[in-house]
């Protein structure tokens, strides 16, 4: 049973899922707090700067009013009296008649329905959008009679730190965006850390450390996690070692009866000669079968104390000096070897498991090729490698895993008697191997049959 | 001694068998007096060391897993009234039993199932080398130690050592050629005697105990050192 979720975004990985929703966060919340911002200092600024603009324009134009009723209704002079100011410009419109020091492009400023209704005698003050200025127009009648008062600002500078505020206020919501973004990911970083613990832990008992467990730790969201992971590790390690312990446990009942077996059968064969001929066929008969189960059998121990992780006795091995004694000392005395010079290749190794991995290679050999060819021991990169080669049938492509596999038989092994029938040889041999760190694979030998290569990584030359 | 001396006469030896199984001692009997062994059977330890006791044997059987007082505690008895050569029956041939075993003075061990012919190649092996004279040395002298394999003496900065027959006969064949490698392999031919049922650990167990006993740290060994890869040599 799988548990799944199943959402559009679930494919793009749950880091940039949180990274994303805690950056669009952060863009919508800096873009609210940006543009209330904006718009309230807009506000004030503005309204600041209408009513000075305003105050001004009103105490100008008590002092046009009051130069313009002296008498003399020298209107420029009266001006010229205000004297010159940057930021504004002014006019006064008698009847028809306009003055002022920029009439022309003033004029040109203002809309024309400004100047009717300012001409029918009211007191207003508009904004004014002329290319890229604003500005804002003041009109006031002055009190004698048909005189108006028109003073225009440039709101340019307003303008200029408006446009300052926003892109302060754009490159903070931004900031502050690219903020939220990074918090998204170091959050989903330190959530995502337990998972990725419990992930580490599940490939270390997939990889056969069974005895891995999670740290509970103080955190109480987290221990109901790491409390399951935990429980589910135990009856696994519980269970697999149950199954290991049983088949070690059978295995080792039956010695004590195999014992007396072997050593009864051995007494009948010194005795051989006394028995007729038929007795003395069922007596070979019974002595290869025993032999078998005792084989069987101590594979079968082996195999289950491989499972166990039982202690690997490690040590520096000289590779054909190993491999050479193993021959001469075996029932395979006679195969040919290719040996480097005495103690070129040392490897880290298990003696007795390698020298198991390379008597089950050849008892296979004999098994399903006729006998072993060469015995090979070389150095490949930094491995050191050691190959079996016989001259049978070799092993089909889609058979080379499956030949390590417990109980597995080639297709060609249908014969379980005359093939030695135990299935657990190769199956050793791949164990053993990888437990001490190598690897093992069979391929064809050039020239015909199979190769059987273990390599294991070189100590040193 | 005039039993051993009868022993080396014929080939034959008195073999007590110490091991709580019914079926494999009575199977083991009979092979045994098919090679013309004499038989003595005991069904525990302390069976076993009353009949060694009362008559002796030349070689004593001995199965790990016994009832009351194990394989261990029957060997370290065995060891502490007499150099008679002891060979372990285990169940497991992989784990620390073995290394226990040799180390409670064991000169060697079988596992169960054992081929019949490979017991008495055994039985015959220790027979030979507690009987056979080691290669004839006035004296060797290496380091602080004297070695006088005439006379089946060691002396260590001149106090005698007593060293079983096979930790004696590992140290001479070692010592008549200071500074060349043994492999663990070439020990087990010359001094245990066996072409092809021997094991590393065997060599092993044994120098440690040796080590023990001769040099004056065995931590940091002087005379009986370890080639890394290769096996061991008497440093010259």
């Amino acid at each position: 049973m799988t548990v799944t979720a199943r959402h559009p975004l679930a494919r793009s990985g749950l880091r940039t899922r949180l990274t994303l929703a805690f950056g669009v966060g952060g863009l919508l919340l800096a873009t609210i707090l940006a543009a209330l911002t904006y718009g309230l200092t807009r506000s004030y600024l503005v309204r600041q700067r209408e009513g000075a603009a305003i105050r001004a324009a009103r105490s100008n134009a008590q002092a046009v009013a009051a130069g313009l009723r002296g008498g003399s209704p020298d209107v420029p002079a009266v001006l010229d009296a205000l004297g010159s100011r940057t930021g504004s410009e002014t006019l006064v419109l008698v009847g028809d008649a306009v003055f002022g020091s920029e009439v022309s492009t003033t004029l040109t400023r203002l809309p024309p329905a400004f100047l009717d209704r300012l001409r029918s005698g009211d007191a207003i003050r508009q904004r004014v959008d002329l290319g890229s200025t604003t500005y804002l127009a003041v009109g006031f009648p002055l009190s004698g009679g048909d005189t108006r008062y028109v003073e225009v600002f440039s709101l340019a500078e307003l303008d200029r730190t408006l446009r300052t505020l926003s892109s302060v206020l754009v490159a903070a919501a931004a900031i502050t965006t690219l903020g939220f973004g990074l918090l998204g990911f170091w959050v989903s970083r330190r959530v995502l850390t337990p998972l990725r613990d419990v992930a580490a832990a599940a490939g270390a008992i997939a990889e056969g450390r069974l005895d891995t467990r999670l740290d509970v730790g103080p955190d109480r969201d987290l221990q109901p996690l790491a409390g399951s992971f935990n429980a589910m590790a135990d009856a696994l390690q519980r269970r697999i070692e149950r199954d290991a312990r049983f088949a070690a446990d059978v295995s080792h009942e039956l010695r004590s009866p195999l014992t007396t077996l072997a050593t009864s059968v051995g007494v009948l064969e010194a005795n051989e000669e006394q028995l007729t001929d038929r007795p003395r066929q069922a007596l070979r008969l019974l002595a290869r079968e025993l032999d078998r189960f005792v084989r069987l059998v101590e594979d079968l121990l082996e195999i289950s104390r491989a499972d166990a992780s039982a202690s690997l006795v490690l040590e520096e091995v000289s590779l054909d000096d190993l491999v050479h004694n193993a021959i001469v000392r075996s029932p395979y005395a006679e195969v040919p070897t290719a040996l480097p010079e005495a103690g070129a290749l040392v490897v880290r190794a298990d003696r007795r498991r390698l020298e198991r991995v390379l008597m089950n290679l050849l008892d296979n050999a004999r098994s399903h090729a006729g006998g072993a060819v060469l015995v090979s021991v070389r150095r490949a990169g930094d491995a050191a490698r050691l190959e079996v080669d016989d001259a049978g049938p070799g092993v089909a492509a889609d058979e080379r895993s499956r030949v390590f596999e417990r109980f597995s038989r080639g297709r060609t092994g249908a014969d379980r008697s005359r093939a030695g029938g135990v299935g657990l040889g190769l199956a050793l041999v791949a164990e053993h191997v990888r437990s001490q760190g190598g690897r093992v694979w069979v391929e064809d030998r050039p020239g015909g049959g199979a190769r059987f290569v273990v390599e294991l990584p070189v100590v040193r030359a | 001694v005039t039993a051993l001396t009868h022993a080396t006469m014929t080939g034959m030896a008195r073999v007590l068998l110490v091991e709580d199984d019914e079926g494999i001692r009575t199977s083991l009997r009979l092979a045994l007096e098919q090679e013309q062994h004499t038989v003595m059977e005991a069904g525990s330890t302390e069976e076993g060391l009353e009949l060694f006791t009362a008559h002796g044997a030349d070689v004593v059987l001995v199965d790990l897993m016994l009832p009351g007082r194990d394989g261990f505690e029957c060997a370290r008895q065995l060891r502490q009234r007499s150099d008679v050569p002891v060979i372990m029956v285990t169940a497991r041939s992989d784990t620390h039993d073995v290394v226990a075993a040799l180390e409670a003075g064991a000169d060697d061990y079988v596992t169960k199932p054992f081929a019949t012919k490979e017991l008495t190649a055994r039985i015959r092996a220790v027979l030979r080398r507690a009987r056979s004279a080691p290669p004839a040395h006035p004296v060797i002298t290496v380091g602080e130690l004297e070695i006088r394999p005439d006379e089946g003496v060691v002396k260590l900065r001149g106090d005698e050592v007593a060293l079983t027959k096979t930790e004696f006969r590992l140290l001479c064949e070692m010592a008549a050629a200071p500074g060349r490698v043994f492999s663990r392999e070439l020990l087990l031919e010359n001094v245990w005697g066996y072409d092809y049922f021997g094991d590393g650990r065997l060599v092993d167990v044994h120098i440690r105990r040796l080590r023990s006993k001769v040099e004056p740290d065995p931590q940091q060994p002087r005379h009986v050192v370890t080639v890394r890869g290769l096996g061991y040599k008497i440093a010259p």
